[in-house]
This record gives structure tokens, sequence and C-alpha cells, in this order.
């Protein structure tokens, strides 16, 4: 039993991660009707940010806030210049676009500080606590915690502010909100800069354990698209629900299962993938999606 | 120009052209060093993929980012059956096949979810690729990898190594290339086209979408089997590196920049694959990620058609610069085909979304 707790507390801290992907992922498909395939990229490059700001002895907290704001700059301007050009556009294009920006992006994380791995210190203690007789790590629950904090400040930002209003009217009808006088390129662009924080804030939580090389998130993403899937698009709910099961799940299934283990797990989400497209096409939470000619 | 187009439109030249390349290309290993063999062959290899890659996201509009995961299989099987003493027919069907189906399955639960579905499912081929490479060990050799030595050239040709795999590399790209190019001006071609434009109307004119889209993508499976049988011709040893995350995304690479759409930009994609990184490599290999973002972004902008449409482009802007002969600058970048409207800069308002209800 306190094995299952220990899985379970592990796997929510994983799937918050995944989780905090997965909506930066939704937001900007909400906002531009794109995936962003650079979203791991863009969040391993914020850490390394950090990283080089704990090089010059800030202190990490405050090298962690530099790197949130950095990487709001870094998203906004990779919308303006980079992808607003094809957003009309075909969107398979404009796909391709944005694994050409995750590529340039892990090249400079590349070319800046190699491809060995460094360490990053964790803001939390490592120490651990009991509950109800398992020994569950402060890590783990801080960062499930930090991540749901953050969740809640986000719906708070869209529902209760005029700049969320201003966002959710321009995801919804960008003709419309561009009539009624928004700022329609400038909130595209505070919509990728909300994205790549909340991805920044995954990359830092999530460097101390895998520690930093340019492809740190590149399976983290995958989680991430597999929830994306899972959730359906338009359902930031269903995504983090669904990101949530999948860490909590594969962690169950590698120690539980020995023919899947450690190495295959990945594989999890995939096969669940499978089994509901072939049941549910929509997503668990989406809905279905009627394309007019 | 206008008289070489038109002799180059007449039957006669283009079927002298064509005799003239396959003499070129059945004697230049002869002539060639070993080197300048080795290269060709893998060019050859990765032209095979890439060609694969352009039939469902060039021509069909399917962003796929698994396709290495099929050259790899293709490898892996290839071996696998050489070591178990198959024909070696019976081995180049056995690796077409094996990717072919997988990729079957794949595209029949991967197509069910309309758009971008496809290319979130793909990119975790590679991802779960390399782990079960890892773990099937006695199909693979897990980490170590697998050799399977089967093109060395036999006594009676009198051919070195180098040479005899050339020529096998030769066939099957060119039989690809054939078959991939009868396949996209036929019937199928013209349904992979529409479903690309539009799938609404595609399905109007009573041509699945779904099932277009499984077809294509089974097709492109098949060439990345194929792929990877020439692969371990030309290399003889795989391991789970070959199929990992960071080719399958430099492939997808190659193709845009060899040209998306053109069956001779999967050469140029192919020659890109294997030239660029070589050089960049040489300069310094913490370069080679960032010269291959910034190549494919910088195509992306001022050539959107890729390498292979760099010859139009350049005499559409010869022909603007003799056109005002007295303008003193002529424009620097070559015009996108699709000019993009002023109203584009203020953000999208009509396009195509995931998520309209």
């Amino acid at each position: 039993m306190g094995t299952f707790i220990q899985l379970v507390v592990d796997g929510l801290s994983t799937g918050s991660i995944y989780a905090a992907l997965a909506l930066a992922i939704v937001l900007v498909n909400q906002a531009t009707g794109l995936i962003n395939f650079a979203q791991g990229g863009m969040a391993v490059l914020s850490a390394y940010i950090a990283y080089a700001f704990l090089g010059l002895g800030v202190p990490l907290p405050l090298a962690i806030l530099v790197a949130v704001v950095a990487s709001f700059l870094l998203g906004a301007l990779a919308e303006r210049f980079l992808v607003r050009r094809f957003e009309r556009g075909d969107p398979d294009t404009a796909v391709v676009v944005t694994i050409g920006l995750l590529t340039l992006v892990t090249g400079i994380s590349a070319l800046l500080w190699g491809y060995n791995n460094l360490g990053f210190p964790s803001l939390f203690p490592l120490t651990s606590v009991e509950i109800l007789g398992a020994v569950v790590s402060v890590r783990s629950l801080a960062t499930t915690v930090t991540i749901v904090l953050i969740m809640v400040v986000l719906q708070l930002l869209f529902l209760r502010t005029k700049l969320g209003l201003a966002l959710r009217a321009v995801a919804d009808n960008p003709g419309s909100a561009a009539f009624s006088g928004l700022p329609v390129g400038r909130l595209l662009m505070v919509g990728w800069g909300l994205a790549a924080t909340l991805g920044a804030i995954a990359g830092v939580l999530v460097a101390p354990q895998l520690t930093l090389t340019p492809g740190m998130l590149d399976t983290a993403l995958v989680y991430a698209l597999a929830a994306v899937i899972l959730g359906g698009l338009s359902s930031p709910i269903g995504c983090v629900v669904a990101a949530s099961a999948i860490g909590v799940l594969e962690n169950l299934v590698a120690v539980y299962v020995p023919l899947i283990g450690h190495d295959l797990k990945i594989a999890v989400p995939f096969v669940l993938i499978f089994v509901i497209l072939i049941l549910r096409p929509q997503g668990l939470f989406g809905r279905k999606v009627v394309v007019r000619v | 120009m206008g008289t070489v187009s038109s002799a180059l439109g007449r039957r006669s030249v283009r079927i002298a052209l064509a005799v003239l390349a396959a003499v070129v290309l059945l004697a230049a290993p002869l002539l060639l060093p070993a080197f300048a063999n080795q290269t060709l062959v893998r060019i050859g290899v990765y032209a095979v993929a890439v060609l694969g890659l352009n039939i469902v996201m060039g021509y069909t509009g399917q962003v796929n980012l698994g396709q290495i995961f099929f050259v790899g299989l293709g490898a892996y099987v290839t071996a696998y059956g050489v070591n178990q003493g198959w024909n070696i027919v019976v081995v180049f069907i056995a690796a077409c096949v094996s990717a072919g189906v997988v990729g079957l399955l794949v595209a029949l639960a991967a197509a069910r979810l309309g758009g971008l579905a496809i290319a979130m499912v793909t990119i975790a081929l590679p991802i779960v690729g390399v782990p079960l490479a890892k773990r099937l060990d006695e199909f693979t050799g897990g980490s170590q990898g697998i050799s399977a030595r089967f093109s060395d050239a036999p006594e009676w040709s009198g051919l070195y190594n180098d040479q005899w795999q050339f020529y096998i590399v030769l066939v099957v790209t060119a039989a690809a290339f054939l078959l991939a190019r009868s396949l996209v001006r036929g019937k199928y071609g013209r349904a992979f086209a529409v479903v690309k434009e539009n799938e609404a109307v595609a399905a109007s004119m009573g041509i699945s979408p779904y099932r277009t889209k499984v077809l294509a993508f089974t097709i492109a499976s098949i060439f990345g089997g194929a792929s990877g049988f020439l692969y371990l011709a030309a290399v003889q040893y795989t391991s789970p590196e070959t199929l990992s995350f960071g080719h399958s995304i430099s492939l997808l690479a190659a193709m845009v920049i060899g040209g998306a759409g053109s069956i001779a930009g999967s050469l140029l994609g192919g020659a890109y694959y294997i030239f660029v990184p070589q050089i960049t490599n040489a300069i310094d290999p913490n370069l080679t990620t960032l010269s291959q973002g910034a190549i494919l972004l910088a195509v992306l902008f001022l050539l959107p058609g890729g390498l292979v449409s760099l010859p139009r482009a350049l005499r559409r802007l010869g022909r603007r610069r003799s056109g005002r002969p007295t303008s003193g600058n002529p424009p620097k970048t070559a015009p996108a085909p699709h000019p993009v409207p002023e109203a584009a800069l203020e953000g999208p308002d009509n396009k195509e979304r995931q998520d309209r209800p």
C-alpha cells in the first residue's frame, strides 16, 4: 500500500508537468488554431536561461523569475516574427514552422550549453514525509501543488480580468474581436507569451529530476500531446485530467506490469489513445469537430 | 529560355535525356572513388524515405513525424531476415510488408481524428520505437545493434563492394521513384490532392478522406521499409540510434527543404539529409541542429516550394529584373507564390480551426 501511494503521488507530480505543457499547447491552439511542437523546446531554453543566471550568482527563485519573464518575451516574439505569417495559411505549413522553431530552439540550447547533462538545483527540499504510512517526497508534492496553483491563477486571469476576456474574445472569433477594437495581433502575442511562461515553469520544476539537456522535454512533449489528444483540444480541464491520469497510470504500470516496465511505459498513453480513438474519436471531453465548407 | 523549354517538352528529347541519365548512373560507380559512391548510396537510401514522406505529407497534406520509425523497422526486419538466412528477395518483401502493416494500423487509428492528430500520434513512434528496439534484444541486438552482411559484391561480378551496393540502391531507388511518379500522376494522386485541398470537397466527390489518408500513410510506410532495407545494404548495421527522434525531425526538414509535393524534390531532400550535417559537423557538431532549424525556417519564409522551386523563383526574379531595367534595386528575395495580404499582419480572422463547434 505504501508503495502504491508513493507511486500515485510521484505520478501526479510528473502528470502535473505534462499537464502544464498540455495546457500551454491548448492555450496556443485556442488562440491561433496551431499545435506548437516547439512548446517543450522553448521550455528547455527557459530552464537554460535560469541555469545561466544561477551561474552568475543570482539566487534560484530570482533566476527562475528572470527565466519566466524572458520566456514570456520569447514566446511573444516567436508569435510575432515567425508564426504570424503562417497563421492564416495552410495549417500543415504552420506546423512545420513550429517544428522548425523546435529545431532552432534546441539548436540554440545545444550551441550555447552543449549536449552534456547539467545539474539543476531543486527549488524544493529533497526530503520526504510520511503520509498514511507511505514515504512521499516533498518535491513531488510541492511540484504538484505549484502547478495546480498556477492553473488556478491562469483560470482567474481568463475568467475574472479584462485581459482574460479579450484573450477569450480573440480565441473565439478574431474577426469580431478586431471589429470591436481589440488589438488582435498583440493579444495573440500575449497568448503565446503566457503559454511559454507556463512551459518555462514546467521546465524549471522538472529540470532537477531530468537534468538539463537540449532534448530534456522531448518525451514530456509526447506525453503532453497524448494528454491533449485524450482530453480533447477544446477542453483545458480534460487535458489536465488526462495528463494526471497518464502520469499516475504509467507509474503504476511500470512497477506492476513487468512486461512493460520503466523503459516501455511511454507506450501506455498511446495504447490508451488507440483504444479511445477507435471508441470516441473526439477525445474524452472534447466536442466533435464540424468543418464548414 | 522559351526554345529550351519547348525542346524539353518534345517526347524524343525527353527519352534521349532519360537514356543519358540512365547511362551516366550506370557508369558512375565504375568511375567514381569509393567515398563518392558511398555518399551517393546514402543519398539514395534517404531519398526513398523522403519520397515516402512526400507522398503522405507533400501530396496528401498529413504531417507525419514518424517516418524514421518505418525506416528503422525495415532495417531491423532486413537484418533479422538476413541473419536467418532468408532469400534476399523475401527479406526485401518482408521489410516492406512489415512496415506497411504497422503503418496501416497506426493510420487506421490516427486518421480518425481530423486535423493535426496524425502529427501528434506519429511524433510518438520514434520515442516509443527506441526503447522498444532496446527491449526486443532477441531480434534487434538491444542497444548494441545488429549487423548483417548481404550486400558484399559477389565473386563473379568483379566489382568492389561500394559499386555493388550502388547498383542495389540504384535499382530499388529508381523503381521507387518511377512508382511514386505514376502514383501521384494517376487517380490516387488526384485523390491525394483533393484531400489535401479540402476534405469536405473530397467527400462530396465520393473520395473518402479517411481511406485516402490511410492509403497515403501506408504507402509512405512501405517506402520507409524499403528505405530501411537499403539502409542495411549501405551500412550493414543498425541500432536504436537509427530511429531516434532527431533523425525523424531531420527527415521532415529534408522533405520540406527539398520540395514538398515534388518527386525531384525528394532526391534533393535526400542529398540535403546527407550533405548538410556532414558540412556542419565538420565545422562544429553543436551547430548541426541550429543550422538545420535556421535553414528550414529560411526555406519556409523565402522559398516555400523548397529547393526544387529555386530555378523557377530565380527565373521569375530575372524576368522581373529585365522587365524593369530602370529600377535600381531589384528585390533580393524570391517572391512567394501566394503573396500575403496586408491584413495578415493584423492577425487571423477566418482561418479554419480545430475546435469550431
